[in-house]
């Protein structure tokens, strides 16, 4: 009996009942052949499973908490795509004012007037489209304020906030930091204040890929 | 978090799947979390639908892929491509610059299968649904959802090289 390509995938997924199973089972021992075709179907199966992996530790959308804390009525697909192409450069603002409840916005206090270390290391090397999706230290973006400053906004496991470099090193210009809720709904709300801050601080849209690489190069230092 | 409500709760606990099933479907991110968000919208519209008792999961996977369906059908009828016209200009949109077009070999080839082949190989080997909960998610016979599964395996295979 040659098993078909159907029973060999079935197979290879764990899907035939035991009779069939046991068929196929010996059919695919005598042939070299068939063994390759459930190596490479399991391999395309754990290169799929692990491509898709990440999406899975990425901090929850923003939107997407919103809508499950209160019914928003929205129509359908088209509708919600309609929106977003209104959408300004950043979405987040307009959130934060309804779930960010719980969010201070606070001046530094003294001994954090700059980024220790770790954070400094980060913020002078990592660049937003190197970095791993889902990680949970981010620089979340960077931009250059009005007064001619590359800032860049980031987030980590304590607080979000905003950095912007000077003589001294990245000076500390706000954190925020939930105090009530837990978890990534306190990350994604305290991301949500902090993006606010950005949009009210940023000269212009937020860096791109090759912006930030000419910024890191230069030390981020003299944006004009 | 915890949300007092128990079906936007158990909502919430399958948020990280529904966002990779969307991104599974769909051809980008921002594309994916379109399609999450509506499936979000519908489902809580459509609550008092489901039963108790029954899976959850499957119930909401069977909207998404539905809505992603008409959407589809809708830009077909559109004559528009599948490369939405914005794409590029909400960069930032999202919690900063992470969003965009997934480019990866493995989201090209995917992108080039039929949706029927496309949806059952993301359900069965990146979902991990069995051929009868994948059958029954999309509305079709198990051994339908078979020969699909290994058509959309064998183009992928050949797309990506037999070493897979």
């Amino acid at each position: 009996m040659t098993p078909t390509p159907e029973q060999v995938a079935a197979f290879a997924d764990g899907q035939l009942e035991a009779e069939e199973a046991i068929v196929v089972a010996e059919a695919i021992a005598r042939s070299p052949e068939l063994q390759a075709e459930v190596a490479s179907h399991q391999a395309l199966r754990s290169r799929l499973s692990a491509h898709f992996a990440p999406v899975l530790t990425e901090p929850a959308s923003l939107t997407h908490l919103r809508l499950l804390r209160h019914d928003d009525t929205v129509i359908d697909l088209a509708s919600v795509r309609a929106r977003r192409r209104r959408l300004a450069w950043i979405a987040a603002p307009a959130l934060a004012a309804s779930i960010a409840l719980a969010i201070l916005l606070r001046p530094p206090a003294p001994v954090q007037d700059y980024a220790q270390p770790e954070l400094a290391g980060m913020l002078d090397r990592q660049l937003v489209s190197e970095q791993r999706q889902g990680a949970a230290a981010r620089v979340l973006l960077s931009f250059v304020t009005r007064d001619g400053r590359f800032c860049r906004a980031f987030s980590t496991t304590d607080a979000s906030g905003i950095a912007c470099r000077d003589d001294g090193g990245w000076k500390i210009e706000g954190t925020a930091s939930g105090t009530r809720q837990a978890g990534e709904y306190r990350q994604a709300a305290s991301e949500a204040a902090v993006m606010q801050q950005a949009q009210n601080m940023a000269a212009g849209p937020a860096l791109n890929g090759a912006e930030e690489a000419k910024a890191r190069a230069r030390g981020w230092r003299n944006p004009h | 978090m915890s949300l007092s409500d128990p079906f936007a709760s158990a909502l919430l606990d399958l948020l990280p799947r529904l966002r990779r099933f969307a991104a599974g479907l769909s051809r980008d991110r921002s594309e994916a979390d379109d399609l999450c968000q509506a499936t979000i919208e519908r489902a809580l519209r459509n609550r008092t639908r489901w039963q108790d008792g029954t899976r959850l999961d499957s119930w909401i996977y069977r909207m998404m892929r539905n809505m992603w369906i008409d959407e589809v059908r809708a830009r077909t009828r559109r004559g528009q491509t599948f490369i939405a016209e914005e794409l590029g200009s909400d960069v930032g949109a999202d919690g900063g610059q992470e969003a965009g077009v997934m480019l990866g070999d493995i989201d090209r080839a995917l992108a080039k299968l039929p949706d029927e082949q496309r949806e059952a190989v993301i359900l069965v080997m990146v979902e991990g649904y069995s051929y009868k909960e994948a059958a029954e998610i999309v509305g079709c016979p198990v051994g339908t959802l078979n020969s699909r599964l290994v058509r959309g395996r064998d183009a992928l295979l050949a797309r990506l090289g037999e070493t897979a």
